[in-house]
């Protein structure tokens, strides 16, 4: 750990200050990616929340500092029940909460929002670290977050297109034609392990429809080349791949 | 700092007064800006969040430091923080768009507990800090914000009767470095000469006008518009 720090670390006007304004910093820096990327977490909100948990964390600190100093009297009188990092461990609760409100399910069984919650919820670990004074492990926390929502995001797009794993949500005319769009996905030496139908009756402008759960072959696993031979077929409506 | 021996850090009418008055009053100012912009929770709801925080935190001390119960001093201020989450994700609104609402607002109530939190414990600095952050966060991030360059999702749609013609769009696609994130294909005409509509949604830093102008000549393709 790094001496010159010392000063810093004990709890005082000049950490109080540096430690807010670290966590204000590593929460723009975080929120600014995803601001980039418009999601509904941006600068403002992770700002925000950062800022919150560091000061969550140094008002224990300050409770500690009074109850070994003015408040001696009534520590050693009634005795000491204080947890300096009760206050810090609700913050991750309450922003479980607020995670929760952001996860929302969409069409065909697929969710959204989760990388925004779990964002938050690592936000706010950076910020009480930052209000522990614990600045090695923000600024490396900082930096790892990053990469990981900014350089990490299109690396496990690249790869989602190549894995072999695949989800085709598929329209057709009717549920006979189940049959036929299986042996049209096998054809392709593709193999099915699951076919969810999700309507079986054809009611206004909507189709029978049925998610198969596939896995590509080794020699042919574009996923375009699956969706657009299935497109091909007459009976079936629409394709589209399903990725979370 | 001020002096941590002074009558302010103590419990006694004077600082209860001077706590409950401050967290009011931090409370407004950040509930103004959020008032200013008509958001759901304007300034009459973070005076009452930062105040409500603010009587928690006194009422934790009090115990211990009143009639001098074995109480942890920080229990109460605690579950302000968790109770305030479920408070916040009340306020989160998904719009038939799919798009998510009042985040910041839910944001901005659960900081401003925090903010009540350290004025009801007495740390007067943490709160009147924290509430300059805050504020600077409010407005000057908030058009900072605005200005950063978004690359959002865009959709593509090409209308083609070959499958080879779609092939050929995604592969430029790749080259522009844009990144698939979905692909959708729909027929639109049946018959001897079946119509295709594929429906890709892309993002990446090539502009959407660029990348039709491209595509829009491909042979093959009848049609290429952004939706």
């Amino acid at each position: 750990m790094i001496q010159a720090l010392a000063f810093l670390r004990e709890f005082n006007l000049a950490s109080t200050v540096l430690r807010l304004l670290l966590a204000m910093i590593g929460g723009g820096l975080v929120g600014y990616g995803r601001s980039k990327k418009q999601r509904a977490a941006g600068l403002r909100t992770y700002t925000l929340i950062c800022i919150g948990s560091a000061l969550s964390v140094m008002i224990s600190l300050y409770l500690y500092e009074m109850l070994h100093g003015p408040w001696l009297a009534t520590v050693e009188a009634v005795g000491e029940k204080f947890d300096a990092s009760r206050i810090a461990a609700q913050t991750i609760s309450g922003i479980g909460f607020l995670g929760a409100g952001i996860i929302f399910k969409v069409a065909h069984g697929q969710v959204s929002g989760l990388t925004t919650a779990t964002g938050l919820f690592a936000v706010v670990c950076i910020g009480i670290a930052a209000g522990a004074g614990f600045y090695e492990c923000v600024i490396l926390a900082i930096i790892i977050v990053i990469l990981v929502l900014n350089v990490m995001s299109p690396l496990e797009s690249r790869f989602k297109r190549t894995v072999r794993n695949i989800n085709l949500y598929v329209e057709f005319a009717s549920v006979d034609d189940i049959g036929t769009i299986a042996d049209r996905i096998r054809d392709m030496d593709a193999q099915i392990f699951e076919i969810d139908i999700e309507r079986t009756e054809r009611t206004e402008n909507l189709f029978p429809s049925a998610v198969f759960n596939l896995k590509l072959s080794k020699e042919n696993h574009s996923h375009s080349a699956m969706l657009s031979s299935v497109a091909e077929m007459p009976c079936v409506h629409s394709v589209q791949e399903l990725i979370s | 700092m001020l002096p941590l021996y002074g009558p302010l850090r103590d419990l006694n009418l004077l600082s209860v007064v001077l706590r409950m008055l401050l967290s009011c009053a931090c409370g407004t100012l950040v509930g103004l800006e959020r008032s200013a912009k008509n958001r759901p929770a304007g300034f009459r709801t973070h005076t009452l969040v930062c105040m409500g925080a603010a009587v928690a935190a006194l009422t934790g001390l009090y115990l211990y430091l009143g009639p001098g119960l074995p109480a942890d001093i920080t229990r109460i201020s605690a579950q302000v923080i968790s109770g305030l989450g479920f408070i916040g994700a009340g306020t989160i609104i998904v719009t038939k768009k799919m798009d998510i609402k009042g985040l910041t607002t839910a944001a901005g109530l659960w900081v401003t507990g925090i903010i009540g939190l350290a004025i009801g414990s007495g740390y007067y600095e943490g709160g009147i800090i924290g509430t300059g952050l805050i504020l600077v966060t409010e407005t000057w991030l908030g058009t900072l914000s605005s200005r950063i360059q978004k690359r959002p999702l865009f959709i593509l749609r090409v209308h083609y009767r070959e499958k080879t013609s779609l092939d050929q769009v995604l592969r430029t696609c790749k080259d522009a470095k844009m990144n698939i994130v979905n692909l959708q294909i729909r027929m639109v005409n049946g018959g001897e000469e079946p119509l295709y509509r594929a429906d890709i949604t892309l993002r990446g830093t090539t502009k959407p006008g660029v990348l039709l102008s491209k595509v829009e000549h491909m042979p093959g393709i009848e049609a290429a518009a952004e939706m």
